[in-house]
């Protein structure tokens, strides 16, 4: 908090007399803790620190698939400095946890079901001391053969007693014989990309003396996390504590219950602070992934170009436990079709169970996978009819109050004929040829080995779509209190800033309801009642609707007396730079005077209308929004060497409103960006279930040179009528449709398939010319 | 338990900077915490230095030789681009280090009849600049591309020989360039082998010697480094082909990196394009003859799998084609360039 307030304070010394900040929304308002995170300065949980703490280190399983026979923790429990070592005996609790389903032992206990499962953490001294306990815990393994093939999880033996099929959903809507003139059929395969948020998992338990723990994590969803660790500790949630410290970066899950837990565990056994922070290969092996995905593709098409039916069958591989695989399966299989009316669609989505590591939410899952394959299609089919690619897209398109698979009706704004033409329409980027060769950006960066004369340019299209919230059903409430004293106004909300920009938009919310310039957003905890995960643009919609009410209720509060004093409604009364006045500017007052001295609370809680789960045949009202995006792609292919180099993104996207101008870009980019990493690069790879290359050489993310330029083309702003503001989540469409887009532009480039992300070398390489 | 470090500040101090409140006020454990306590968030660092280890700085490379042979457990680092990761990774925890940074005699380079002498500890980023691409053009371009800045700034060209990874970006220049180390060794003593045996590990480093000096012939005529990659910023080379001229003796000599444990060196693809060139008419060849190469230096690193017992040739795996397709169109691409 004290960073937070002296930049505040020094940003607003810095510029007296100049143009007053941005404030309210649709301003770029920045970021409060911009300049400490630029500075070094902003502390993350890896940097936090307890008097006498200990270090812990978690021992993780070599195999992906063994019987433990026996472990041995005499050796390290005799080394100089070891505290404690914890193993599956040691839980208190209840020994499964998981996110989607209780279904992940604490600590492995008689079987090792992934390569990096935890089966002990020490807490030591020194970290060192810690680590070369955590090895010298001796476990008997009894090596099984893992199952690593998904295809195989049907027929294998259980691996788990729950079973290996963790959800199937069988979709079928319309008529099963209709057919039509064309048909198209692909096999696409998607690569499991790695969320690689750029701090590693780091946390500090600190014991407390009522016999509780209190756990300072970079945690995105407190409340859960703490209910599940509470549950595992056997102590009542009130006794455990999850503080949120600074989040280095979210675009998933991003915290490891598997070190979490042990974590508390040793500060409990201990009765010391414990810390710790893991390594780049911890973290690999610790977190879950994107889904890999196997899909079949069958599209049928008149001959105009119109789709009649989609046959489609969609394999996720959910590693070894559940997670939130089920909700990630019925985002692939509602949007299977895309963006698309398709009046005939018949999809068999399944989820199962490998010995691979475990899956889970990385945003945009399920619909990013689908996204590359029924693009993929589409371009199949403009190839088959001879049509433009954008051409047969624009033909098929939907639009509000359209039904999607699933029988539900479009009715929020689905502008994506608009979306389409905005990409198509900006004009391409020039070709370099005007600027000398030396300064020509080829595939393979400078200094590399791209030849002008082997370089091809291609553009491609992807349109992607995904929902908004949780779906099926979920709970998604968020509480959040406004409080004003001092002319100065706080937020406190259980909404965990990752980066997101959820503290900026709460501030802007805050000024613009209140006409105050001066909003804090209190650092979270989960004494704060529950505001949920961050993910699917939640907190712009439920926190920050949270907050507008707790805002509006202040603002009553506050001006009601006045009202009431001069005879008029509440409404005929505005607050403008901390400043009442009324419609005839009769009463002219100061918020700190209309105070008096008093604080103001209000608490609010924003409940969206609610979803059904569904049902056998894959239909139902499951999702409370969606949103959109058009994305052009550009690339350059070095066709004898297969380099690929994305030379331009141009997005279109339906945001709703626009509530930063900054932040919404940013948030664009980045999508983006993370998309250009699973088209080209990213790919954790795990021959026979054991993770190879742990590390950010062997996995390599998408640097400054592999950005390429991206235009925001247009930002449709047709506001959502059930959306607090009528903003819609905009982080995840950008993720889902860049690779689709980047394969799409290969594809145009190459003449070659291109069914397989991220694209390897081989796949776009051009021989026999 | 290893003493604490300086004089510690506290743990208040640390909590200054935290947005949640101080942790320091549980006082559940009375021991202070090893490796001392440093000001500031910033400063605390996952794995905290073990305080006794041992760090000599030798300000010669006759002083650094007698630092490692006094203590034969201690470890050179230079830029520590490559050992530091073995450290925090913990598969290497050195009993003691010595550190080259300031020997400032392999620093720069010195010029020897004909030669350029160039010391171990030259860094990336100095190589890449223009002074030393115009004498040694091969050698700057692979210092470009070895990786961000950050690791160009601190790593050596010793570094890059005595590590040998397999895509280490310089090797495959020094094996083009027929490059000669002078390894110092105890007493001051000087003895030079070829870089190849090194890598090849036909000749090794022995106890307390180390890489002083590399010796490179200059050739006064173009040189090319090409390194193909999996993205458009820095990275590993998945193959890479460093080509020298070299006009004096009317050869060209190739390398290829990082598809085998060590540079390759495709010797009969050199001597028969050699011949093909008009080295007295602007060194011009016929452009069949740059593809021929490219696919015979391709063939040379990465040959047919041997014939089966029933004489049929096994089809290698496609990325291996790929691989070769790669060689070939670099290897094609790097003499046409030289050529040029």
């Amino acid at each position: 908090m004290s960073n937070e307030a002296a930049t505040a304070t020094t940003t607003a010394e810095a510029v007296p007399a100049a143009e007053p900040l941005p404030h309210g929304l649709g301003a770029s308002l920045p970021a409060a803790d911009s300049r400490a995170k630029t500075e070094g300065t902003f502390p993350y949980a890896a940097d936090l620190w307890a008097e006498g703490l200990l270090w812990a280190a978690v021992l993780r399983s070599p195999h992906p698939h063994a019987r433990i026979v026996s472990i041995d923790t005499s050796h390290a429990r005799e080394m100089p400095g070891v505290r404690a070592v914890v193993t599956h005996e040691d839980v208190p609790g209840s020994p499964l946890h998981g996110r989607g389903k209780a279904d992940r032992p604490v600590f492995a206990s008689d079987v090792v079901r992934h390569h990096g499962e935890s089966i002990a953490a020490v807490a030591a001294d020194h970290p060192d001391t810690a680590r070369m306990a955590a090895a010298a815990v001796i476990v008997e393994y009894e090596v099984l053969d893992p199952v690593t093939d998904p295809e195989q999880a049907f027929e294998a033996e259980p691996l788990h007693p729950d079973g290996n099929l963790i959800r199937h959903i069988p979709l079928r809507h319309g008529d099963p014989d209709a057919a039509g003139e064309v048909v198209v059929e692909g096999l696409y395969r998607i690569g499991r990309q790695d969320p690689a948020p750029i701090g590693a998992e780091a946390g500090l338990a600190v014991p407390r003396p009522d016999g509780g723990v209190e756990l300072y994590l970079a945690s995105t969803d407190p409340h859960t996390d703490r209910d599940r660790a509470a549950a595992c500790f056997g102590l009542e949630p009130e006794r455990v504590k999850v503080v949120v410290t600074g989040v280095p970066g979210a675009t998933a899950d991003r915290e490891d219950q598997g070190f979490q837990l042990p974590l508390g565990l040793l500060a409990l056994k201990t009765g010391c602070p414990v810390k710790l922070t893991a390594t780049r290969e911890e973290s690999f092996l610790g977190h879950t992934h994107r889904h890999p995905t196997l899909l079949r593709y069958r599209h049928h098409a008149d001959a105009e170009g119109k789709l009649v039916k989609v046959e489609a069958q969609i394999l996720l591989d959910a590693g070894a436990y559940a997670d939130t695989s089920a909700q990630a399966l019925a985002a692939a299989v509602a949007f299977a079709c895309g963006p698309y009316v398709v009046p005939n669609a018949f999809i068999e989505g399944w989820a199962v169970r490998t010995n691979n590591p475990p899956s889970g939410h990385v945003r945009g899952e399920g619909a990013m996978q689908v996204c590359a394959a029924y693009e993929a299609q589409m371009d199949k089919l403009a190839k088959k009819l001879g049509i433009e690619p954008a051409e047969v897209r624009l033909r098929n398109v939907m639009a509000t109050g359209d039904v999607l698979p699933t029988g539900q009706t479009v009715t929020c704004p689905a502008p994506v004929a608009e979306l389409l033409q905005a990409v198509r329409d900006f004009p391409l980027p020039k070709l370099p040829k005007d600027a000398p060769e030396d300064e020509w950006l080829l595939p393979g960066g400078p200094e590399g080995a791209g030849e002008p004369g082997a370089v091809r340019r291609g553009v491609g299209y992807g349109l992607g779509m995904v929902h908004m919230l949780g779906a099926e059903g979920a709970d998604e409430v968020s509480t959040a209190t406004v409080k004003v004293q001092d002319g100065v106004a706080t937020v406190l909300c259980a909404a965990v800033e990752t980066g997101q920009g959820f503290t900026t938009l709460a501030r802007q919310i805050v000024q613009e309801t209140l006409g105050i310039d001066e909003v804090h957003v209190a650092p979270v905890d989960t004494d704060q009642p529950p505001a949920g995960a961050g993910c699917r643009g939640r907190h712009t919609w439920v926190s920050g609707g949270a907050v507008e009410r707790a805002a509006k209720m202040v603002r009553t509060q506050l001006l009601q007396p006045l009202a009431h004093k001069f005879g008029m409604s509440t409404e005929l009364l505005q607050i403008t730079d901390g400043k009442i006045t009324s419609y005839d500017g009769v009463l002219s007052t100061t918020v700190t005077e209309a105070l008096d001295g008093k604080e103001l609370w209000a608490t609010a809680q924003c409940r969206p209308h609610p979803t059904e789960p569904l049902d056998g045949a894959g239909q139902g009202d499951a999702f409370v929004g969606l949103a959109f995006c058009a994305i052009r792609a550009v690339v350059d292919v070095d066709i004898e060497i297969g380099s690929v180099r994305v030379v331009e993104l141009a997005v279109a996207q339906d945001v709703g409103r626009v509530l930063n101008p900054t932040q919404l870009a940013a948030r664009i980019e980045a999508g983006v960006t993370q998309g250009v990493g699973i088209a080209l690069t990213e790919n954790l790879r795990t021959p026979r279930g054991v993770i190879r290359h742990p590390d950010l050489t062997g996995y390599a993310l998408p640097t400054a040179l592999d950005a390429p330029d991206i235009r925001i083309v247009k930002l449709v702003e047709e506001r959502d009528v059930v959306a607090p503001f009528g903003a819609k989540a905009v982080s995840a469409v950008p993720v889902v449709a860049s690779p689709a887009a980047i394969a799409s532009a290969v594809r145009a480039a190459t003449g070659r398939p291109v069914n397989r992300l991220p694209i390897r070398p081989q796949a776009a390489v051009v021989t026999g010319q | 338990m290893p003493p604490s470090g300086p004089p510690s500040s506290g743990p208040a101090k640390m909590c200054q900077s935290c947005h949640v409140r101080p942790v320091g006020t549980y006082r559940t454990a009375t021991q202070a915490g090893p490796g001392g306590q440093r000001e500031g968030a910033a400063g605390l660092t996952t794995h905290a230095p073990q305080a006794a280890q041992a760090v000599t700085l030798p300000a010669t490379l006759d002083e650094a030789v007698a630092a490692l042979t006094a203590m034969p457990a201690a470890v050179p680092v230079a830029g520590g681009t490559d050992l530091m990761t073995a450290v925090n990774s913990g598969q290497l925890r050195p009993a003691a280090l010595v550190g080259l940074g300031r020997i400032s005699e392999i620093r720069g380079w010195q010029y020897q009849d004909g030669h350029a002498l160039l010391g171990a500890g030259l860094t990336h980023a100095r190589m890449g600049r223009p002074d030393f691409a115009a004498l040694i053009p091969a050698l700057a371009a692979a210092s470009r591309a070895a990786g961000p800045p950050h690791i160009r700034n601190a790593g050596t060209l010793g570094g890059n020989i005595a590590t040998a990874a397999p895509t280490g970006d310089a090797l495959p220049v020094l094996a083009a360039l027929e490059a000669t180390l002078i390894i110092a060794g105890p007493g001051g003593a000087r003895r030079e082998i070829p870089v190849s045996h090194l890598l090849a590990g036909v000749e090794l480093l022995r106890a307390g010697e180390l890489i002083g000096y590399v010796r490179v012939p200059l050739l006064h005529a173009p040189q090319v480094f090409l390194k193909a990659t999996g993205r458009t910023g820095p990275g590993r080379a998945v193959a890479s082909v460093a080509l020298v001229l070299d006009p004096a003796r009317r050869g060209v000599r190739c390398a290829v990196g990082a598809i085998a444990p060590m540079p390759l060196r495709p010797l009969e693809a050199e001597q028969w394009v050699a011949q093909l060139i008009d080295w007295d008419n602007n060194r011009a060849i016929v452009p069949e003859a740059l593809t021929a190469f490219g696919e015979y230096v391709a063939a040379a690193c990465i040959p047919d799998a041997p014939p089966a017992e029933d004489g049929s040739v096994p089809q290698l795996p496609p990325a291996v084609l790929h691989l070769r397709r790669t060689v070939a169109a670099l290897a094609r691409r790097a003499l046409g360039r030289a050529l040029s």
